[in-house]
């Protein structure tokens, strides 16, 4: 309630201070932006939201207010209020803030808040910051709480609802080419599980970063060791702590020759350990402040997009290069990179699992270790007097998705039971007499075969090769005509290999694939990809793009997605649009005869969509959309969306800035 | 209070619609304080101390921005010695704000890069769109904004720069 009657308080005098800017018009500045999104699809995918963002300077003080109209936004909770402000007074080296607060040390290893709507992801702090800045020295202070929403089974809606209230203090210190700096975090964190209360967790982060930066090499590194305590009440009223320990370090060294520049990164998160996924109730000991370098490639073609690999912030090291260069007035790009978890599994039951640290520091390729591989190399340029630019990509990646079952060891059979029979002698003394007694048993005595090598894995992957090119040729009269094209082929299996199959629980052993002969083996790949007709090896995927443009008023764009397998069984999907129909060449949908009954099977293969964009003024844009778009997984700072398709309907995006 | 923010939001709407296109021109640049990528820190007042300055915003991942880049690159050496300056803004984040040097240093740029990855700086100057444009006269007047880059723009990027230079010149023949 206390709560609620501040944010009141804070929002009415945000109200107060626009009102009084207005009055003091000529001494106030002030910028806004408008972002409007509306969309609606036979899908019932139906979304507006409006969002409207204040800046005002007035001498030392700053504001921010952000008001959001929304019912139902694209991704989120529906609101019709002020959903985000901050008050800021510098004077001197000082600098306060009050309100929402998006703070970033180092490179996110113990704090990183941003606002990102497309994942509809916020970790921000509503509370306080204070800062001194002196130069060479710098100090800041904040303290605050933070309500966190994670997505769930939902796709739109989230779930999951995170309460932190947590204070951070960083120094720094400057001095010519290298800065140090010291970090502490502590919060109380309020974690939403699936099922029964919130589980009570108290967090304890302490870091250290410093930089350095020469004329032809730069260096980054940070630190940061992490304690987290929960608290359990399940004895009564009695607490009983239990304990996580954790660390991450990422290093970033740059160096430069000429027109070329190689980074290459390094990271180690170790924060908690898991075969699997970590879920709600299984949370990890990473928090949400603790955004972090991914070290993958942040794509901007769509179907390399798709392939985004699920980081695990918890438990995973890596390695990535990428080059920089210029040869030939060509801009070349080539990256790689590796990771996987920092421990390779074996599951030595039907669900127990046991570790074993990789030795060494850099990532494992060994499959229990969950590798990811990617390589990506680019070039582009201009030709034809600048006329003509093309870009020509070529990525793959590969990537062990889980493993379901991994051993690799030995075993012993019972080879015979030794069932003969036998005497046993026993005295027994009574009264200073001694009784002699002799009775025939059956001998139970085990004997064992010799260790024999026991083999039973599955395991799912996921493989695939992409080729984007791009290509755009203005003409003299002002037009700009733009293709695109993107080829893809992938393939996603479950593989299973060795010469056992399951665990049998009831005499712990492996079962045997061949029960009479164990040098048999099997190595079976089975597709996890499928159309109506069944199981699909490689999974082709096509996406073209044409655009015409006439700078700087228009552009045009038509967009044809294709594939021809899907992940899962193919949902029945009965949407389609005329663009597609008359790509297809579905005359029926325009004469009145369309069967709606049973549609034609490509519909579920293609989405076919176009985008006109209008720039009414320099600082105004519309765009409307019509058509289809194909879901799928979105991922934009390490944290992940799975986007519901948008079936044959409209989008309308207005943004303008003020 | 909710219709009172409702009518604030229509208001600024309305507002914008009708006056979007000088709205914001006229007004004084914030003097925000930037990070450069050398990791010496500045602020755009300090910038527009001896000319005008074009500030944009740009991500390693962002085609069209890249393809503005260049062509800012090279206004920012043709009329540096008219005092006008370029400030390009990054907006990466974590994820590959690694990379940032090795880019720059590759097309050999040798405009200012301003380091934002948690999109402070963009927020105060409504530049979450990419690539954002702002044109800012010597002492800190905006002039000119611009969203997004549709090939051949780049011609009505040079005008308004060349504009605002010639202007300025024929203010001190005048003085």
């Amino acid at each position: 309630m206390k709560k609620h009657l501040k944010t009141k308080i804070l929002k009415e005098a945000f109200v107060l201070i626009i009102t009084t800017s207005f009055i003091f018009a000529d001494q106030v500045d002030m910028n806004g932006a408008v972002n409007s999104n509306f969309g609606n699809s036979y899908g019932f995918y139906d979304f507006s939201e409006n969002i409207l963002d204040l800046n005002i300077f007035y001498n030392d003080l700053q504001g921010w207010i952000q008001y959001e109209y929304s019912n139902p936004p694209d991704i989120g909770f529906g609101n019709n209020d002020i959903r985000k402000f901050r008050l800021e007074y510098s004077t001197g080296d000082f600098i306060l803030k009050l309100g929402d607060l998006y703070e970033f040390w180092g490179r996110g290893l113990l704090l990183n808040q941003f606002d990102d709507q497309v994942t509809n992801f916020d970790n921000g702090t509503r509370g306080l910051l204070i800062e001194y800045d002196g130069g060479s020295f710098s100090a800041s202070h904040m303290n605050g709480n933070s309500s966190i929403w994670n997505m769930g089974a939902d796709t739109r809606t989230p779930e999951y609802n995170n309460i932190h209230s947590m204070m951070a203090n960083r120094l720094e210190y400057n001095r010519g080419l290298i800065a140090l700096g010291l970090t502490q975090l502590r919060s109380n964190e309020e974690h939403d599980v699936n099922f029964g209360p919130s589980v009570l967790v108290n967090h304890d982060l302490k870091g250290a970063y410093a930089t350095w930066s020469g004329g032809n090499a730069d260096l980054f590194v940070e630190y940061v060791d992490k304690v987290s305590t929960e608290k359990v009440t399940m004895f009564g009223t009695i607490p009983n702590d239990t304990l996580l320990k954790g660390h991450g370090y990422y290093q970033n060294f740059n160096f430069y020759f000429g027109n070329w520049g190689i980074s290459t990164e390094y990271k180690r998160y170790a924060f908690d350990k898991a075969y699997g996924d970590i879920t709600s109730d299984d949370y990890g000991n990473q928090i949400e402040y603790q955004q972090m370098p991914t070290l993958g490639k942040e794509h901007n073609s769509t179907l390399l997009g798709r392939l985004t690999h699920n980081y695990n912030f918890n438990d995973e090291r890596g390695a990535q290069v990428e080059l920089n260069g210029s040869l030939f007035g060509l801009s070349v790009t080539a990256q790689y990179a590796h990771l996987s978890r920092n421990e390779t599994w074996q599951s030595v039951g039907s669900f127990e699992w046991t570790d074993k640290a990789i030795d060494g520091f850099l990532p494992s390729s060994d499959i229990s270790a969950l590798p990811y591989w990617e390589n990506y190399q680019e070039v582009s340029g201009y030709a034809f007097s600048d006329k003509l630019y093309f870009k020509l990509g070529r990525g793959s990646n590969k990537e062990i998705l889980k493993t379901i079952r991994y051993f690799e060891g030995t075993q012993v059979d019972i080879s015979s039971v030794d069932t003969s029979l036998t005497w046993v002698y026993d005295t027994l003394v009574w009264n200073d007499e001694t009784y002699f007694d002799s009775t025939e048993v059956e001998l139970y005595d085990t004997n064992y075969t010799s260790p024999f090598n026991v083999e039973s894995k599955l395991w799912q992957q996921s493989k695939a090769f992409t080729i984007p090119l791009e290509v755009n040729y203005i003409f003299d009269n002002g037009y700009t005509v733009g293709l695109g094209f993107q080829y893809q082929e992938r393939e996603k299996v479950n593989r299973s290999k060795g010469n056992a199959t399951t665990f049998n629980a009831g005499d712990s052993s492996w079962t045997m694939y061949d029960p009479d002969d164990y040098s048999n083996t099997y190595d079976e790949t089975v597709s996890q990809l499928a159309n109506p007709d069944g199981t699909v090896k490689t999974q082709y995927n096509r996406l073209i793009y044409l655009s015409i443009s006439k700078a700087p008023k228009w552009s045009f764009t038509i967009t044809h997605d294709m594939t021809n397998a899907y992940e899962a069984s193919s949902p029945y999907d009965p949407y389609y649009n005329p663009l597609e129909a008359l790509i297809s060449g579905d005359l029926k949908y325009f004469t009145g005869k369309r069967n709606n009954i049973e549609p034609p099977s490509w519909i579920q293969n293609r989405w076919v969509s176009v985008e006109f964009a209008y720039n009414i003024t320099s600082s105004q844009r519309l765009s409307i959309m019509y058509g289809s778009i194909q879901g799928g997984l979105f991922c934009s700072n390490g944290v992940c969306r799975l986007i519901p398709p948008f079936n044959d309907g409209v989008k309308i995006s207005y943004s303008a800035s003020f | 209070m909710k219709p009172i923010f409702r009518f604030t939001f229509y208001f600024f709407f309305i507002i914008n619609l009708i006056f979007a296109e000088s709205a914001d021109i006229g007004n004084t640049i914030p003097d925000l304080k930037i990070r450069l990528l050398d990791g010496t820190t500045t602020t755009i007042h300090e910038l527009v101390d001896d000319g005008p300055l074009m500030i944009d915003f740009w991500a390693t991942w962002c085609v069209p921005c890249k393809k503005l880049m260049r062509y800012l690159d090279q206004y920012h050496q043709d009329y540096s010695s008219d005092g006008f300056k370029v400030l390009m803004i990054n907006t990466d984040t974590p994820r590959s704000m690694g990379k940032v040097k090795s880019y720059v240093r590759a097309q050999d740029y040798k405009f200012y890069i301003g380091m934002d990855p948690n999109k402070t700086i963009s927020k105060k100057l409504n530049g979450m769109v990419m690539p954002t444009m702002i044109l800012v006269d010597k002492g800190g007047e905006v002039k000119w904004r611009h969203q997004g880059y549709i090939s051949g723009e780049e011609i009505e990027v040079n005008n308004q720069i060349k504009q605002l230079l010639e202007n300025n010149l024929e203010e001190t023949f005048e003085d």
